[in-house]
């Protein structure tokens, strides 16, 4: 008797895939709704351009998501991002070679990640805390570093890279598919993913079963921070300057994305391609609003309805199975 | 096994013996499922009434059905002469059905007076009468017989005092039906009788009880009839007095006793694990041995400092002096991790908190500690991770659909399962077994003792902690007693009986542990 009645169970896999899916539907419904409502929509300006404004937040979410299953969440990324663009832009106008500088920017990222898993394991720190602390403070160091001042960039190669396409593609959707394709395969395919979901299910479970969660916990925040710097790369090259109050809330945009994604803020619920739906799903309302003059205002609006109504209907469809 | 069961004493106002509650054809489907056959039962005014069967037979269903949190397919519920709908737990409380559940689902961070006039506080213009309330709640306790401050935060008293807590609740909301759910899982014997004295005391007054548990002899310590469910058919009810354990065990499982505690004897061969001295916090010096082929059973009240001892061997929390030694030699245990690396493995107390991952799928728990093995570098074969999942599925016969369920989805017995069949796979050489059986049904259980069986018949050597003295007196071959953190006492197997070391366990005289363990 008992074996029927989770039989009425849904396995959790095909659940996941019938998110995906209704996402990528809803993305694909949006794209066909825009190309009729508006003729520049569709334009291959238009695309490229799309696919800009939502690869760097795609990127951000990814690593945000990577948090968000062991349970935690990390509201630093946006101060990261800005952050790391003046990191980026003050090594290349001294004259550090662009790969040296990009790698040196990355690893702050990821002491910056270390510094939030030692916060969280060590010092007990809730991570809403730390990451609000980090938030707050990188934006003042680069303020310091910065006197408050934007710093240009004069390196032209570096900024070409934003601008240019491969094979028709943005180069920056090409970043997107470079983390993309191995955080999937980290996440779904790796011991290091399968712990990062059993942490968040159930920290003292695992640890019993042998999980090092303070390993686990560490590598969450350093890929998240790792992502966020990458993205203060792509950000600095595309706009051309080192600014540390650039990517004001993103931090929220990324987590936006997540959620939208079907990530559980209570952890050990989510995948990779949920947070790049997501984030793509948000690009394509701003991009759309804007074409269709609405006020930019009202966008604002539109995602707070948008993330209501999504993480409602999925979670009427978790109880409901 | 003695029938305490007081004859009825005539409430002043209801007529005991007469029908309160009456189901007729009660009958609850899922989809897919037939979780309750029409079942007609009748409850009568001031009885206390058991219901025992395995986990599964539709024991939460029919609760859940009584107290209105599901509704229920078809079949008719008579209150008091009147049908009643039940739709809403807030009807169901209204006509007086309550229900006292295993977990204790109260506020954890509130005080004990404010748990219990939660939703019903005393305030006069808008502000909580605080004094009032703690001194309301405080002559309720009092009156009950517990010896418990009202004032304090619940959470700082142990999970049998919040379980006294719950229960005294339940009896100042006007209550006639009421229910418990294996309120005795997580009771010292001391609490458990308190439990008991406000439970006759509950049906001096008039109130029905429904009496949930696994443990047979509280059902025949308390109750005037019994009814065991078996796969959702009401198999039968008996007077207490007109049947005995064999019959009801035989009724749930259709299986004889003798075949639940199934016990094989083997050779002792090497030493395994030795504690020396060993002392941390909640315990000290305790000093044993546990050889490859027995069990070493850790019996004591829940706080002794049995699961302190051996989450230390374990590596959880670190010892404050003595050694640790792993077949013969000296060795620090400062993690789980070393603890797994030696060989050993623990399935801890609690399925919830400790064991599982529940909202994650059934195979991942199963293979969570052997990642590493069935890893290559990096990435995880796909292929053994499916079959290493399907293979203890299938060996410990836990019944889920695919490895891709959820934990939570499973009952108690196959979350328990699960908890012990991650370890097989790991293959480690000392089992740890703390309260494996809690919560667990008569069937799961003998099927957990037939793994113990043949996990030392394959050289393995186990721990078992449980407070459930007749589990460890029939299964350990070496039996040591703790008491408020000290090993005060070591058995061979069967070489004391039942009293002795329940007064070893309990030390002082003034506690009466009578017939009933």
């Amino acid at each position: 008797m008992s074996t029927e009645a989770i039989a009425a169970e849904r396995p959790k896999r095909n659940y996941n895939a019938l998110f995906g899916l209704t996402l990528l539907a809803l993305l694909v419904l949006l794209w066909v709704i825009l190309s009729v409502a508006t003729p520049s929509f569709a334009s291959a300006n238009n695309i490229s351009n799309l696919l800009r404004q939502g690869s760097m937040i795609a990127i951000l979410a990814v690593g945000q998501t990577f948090v968000i299953i062991t349970g935690g969440i990390d509201l630093s990324v946006g101060a990261v991002v800005g952050f790391a663009t003046v990191i980026v832009a003050m090594l290349i106008n001294a004259g550090v070679p662009i790969f040296l500088a990009i790698l040196i920017t990355l690893l702050v990222g990821v002491a910056i990640g270390l510094f939030h898993g030692f916060g969280i394991v060590k010092m007990g720190l809730p991570p809403f805390i730390i990451t609000l602390a980090t938030l707050t403070s990188l934006r003042g160091i680069g303020l310091l570093m910065t006197n408050g001042n934007s710093i240009s960039i004069n390196n032209d190669a570096f900024q070409l890279f934003s601008r240019s396409s491969f094979l028709g593609v943005p180069n920056l959707f090409w970043m997107v598919i470079l983390v993309g394709i191995p955080a999937y395969i980290f996440l779904h395919h790796s011991r290091w993913g399968r712990y990062l979901f059993s942490v968040g299910s159930n920290a003292e479970a695992s640890r019993l079963s042998g999980v090092n969660v303070q390993r686990t916990i560490y590598m969450a925040y350093t890929l998240s921070g790792l992502c966020a710097a990458f993205v203060g790369v792509l950000l600095a090259s595309r706009i051309g300057i080192g600014n540390p109050t650039q990517a004001e809330g993103w931090e929220l945009q990324a987590i936006a994305s997540s959620v939208i994604g079907g990530t559980s803020l209570f952890g050990a619920v989510g995948s990779v391609h949920g947070p790049l739906l997501g984030a793509f799903i948000l690009a394509t309302i701003n991009n759309g609003a804007n074409l269709l003059n609405v006020n930019a205002f009202w966008q604002r609006i539109i995602t707070g309805v948008l993330i209501i109504v999504i993480v409602y209907f999925d979670g009427l469809r978790r109880r409901g199975k | 096994m003695t029938s305490t069961a007081q004859e009825l004493h005539p409430a002043p106002t209801l007529e005991p013996g007469r029908t309160i509650l009456e189901l007729k054809g009660l009958e609850k489907r899922y989809p897919g499922t037939h979780a309750l056959k029409p079942v007609d039962l009748a409850f009568k005014a001031s009885e206390i009434h058991a219901i025992v069967g395995e986990n599964g037979a539709g024991k939460s269903t029919l609760i859940k059905l009584l107290t209105g949190v599901m509704p229920r397919t078809s079949g008719d519920v008579i209150w008091e002469g009147k049908p009643a709908a039940l739709a809403t737990p807030h009807e169901a409380m209204a006509l007086g059905i309550n229900a006292v559940h295993q977990e204790v689902v109260l506020c954890r961070h509130l005080t004990v007076a404010a748990n219990m006039f939660l939703g019903e506080e005393d305030s006069r213009f808008g502000i909580l009468q605080q004094r009032a309330m703690v001194r309301e709640a405080q002559k309720i306790i009092d009156d009950l017989g517990f010896d418990l401050p009202a004032h304090v935060v619940l959470g700082d008293l142990t999970i049998g005092q919040q379980q006294l807590i719950a229960a005294a609740r339940a009896t100042v909301r006007g209550t006639k039906f009421l229910i418990f759910d294996e309120p005795t899982a997580y009771l010292t014997r001391k609490e458990a009788d308190q439990l008991f004295t406000l439970i006759r005391r509950l049906k001096g007054e008039g109130v029905t009880i429904i009496y949930i548990s696994h443990r047979m002899e509280e059902v025949f310590e308390l109750a005037d009839r019994v009814s065991v469910l078996r796969d959702g058919t009401l198999v039968g009810t008996r007077n207490i007095a007109e049947t005995n354990d064999a019959e009801l065990v035989k009724m749930m499982i259709n299986r004889s006793i003798e075949q639940v505690y199934h016990k094989e004897h083997f050779t002792p061969g090497a030493t395994l694990l030795e504690a020396r001295n060993l002392s941390g916090k909640g315990f000290e010096n305790v000093s044993m041995t546990v050889r490859a082929g027995e069990i070493v059973g850790l019996y004591g009240l829940i706080g002794a400092g049995r699961s302190e001892f051996v989450t230390t061997l374990y590596g959880r929390h670190r010892k404050s002096a003595g050694q640790i030694l792993w077949e013969g030699k000296q060795v620090q245990v400062n993690s789980e991790h070393d603890a797994i690396r030696l060989g050993m493995a623990l399935a801890p107390e609690s399925r919830r908190d400790q064991g599982l991952c529940l909202n994650l799928p059934v195979g991942l728990n199963l293979n969570l500690p052997i990642y590493k093995r069935i890893s290559s570098n990096l990435l995880i074969s796909s292929a053994q991770e499916k079959a290493e999942a399907d293979r203890q599925i299938a060996n410990l016969r836990i019944k889920t659909p695919t490895r891709n369920a959820l934990a939570s989805s499973l009952s108690g017995g196959n979350q328990q399962k699960i908890v012990i069949g991650k370890w097989l796979a790991h293959g480690a050489k000392l089992f740890i077994f703390d309260e494996p059986t809690v919560g667990v049904d008569v069937g799961t259980k003998a099927e957990i003792y037939r793994l113990f069986s043949e996990l030392l018949s394959k050289g393995a050597g186990i721990i078992l902690i449980s407070s459930y003295l007749p589990e460890v007196y029939e299964l350990a071959d070496t039996l040591h007693v703790f008491r408020r953190g000290k090993l005060v006492a070591t058995h061979g197997f069967h070489t004391a009986d039942h009293e002795e070391i329940l007064t070893q366990a309990l030390a002082e005289k003034q506690e009466k542990p009578g017939g009933q363990i």
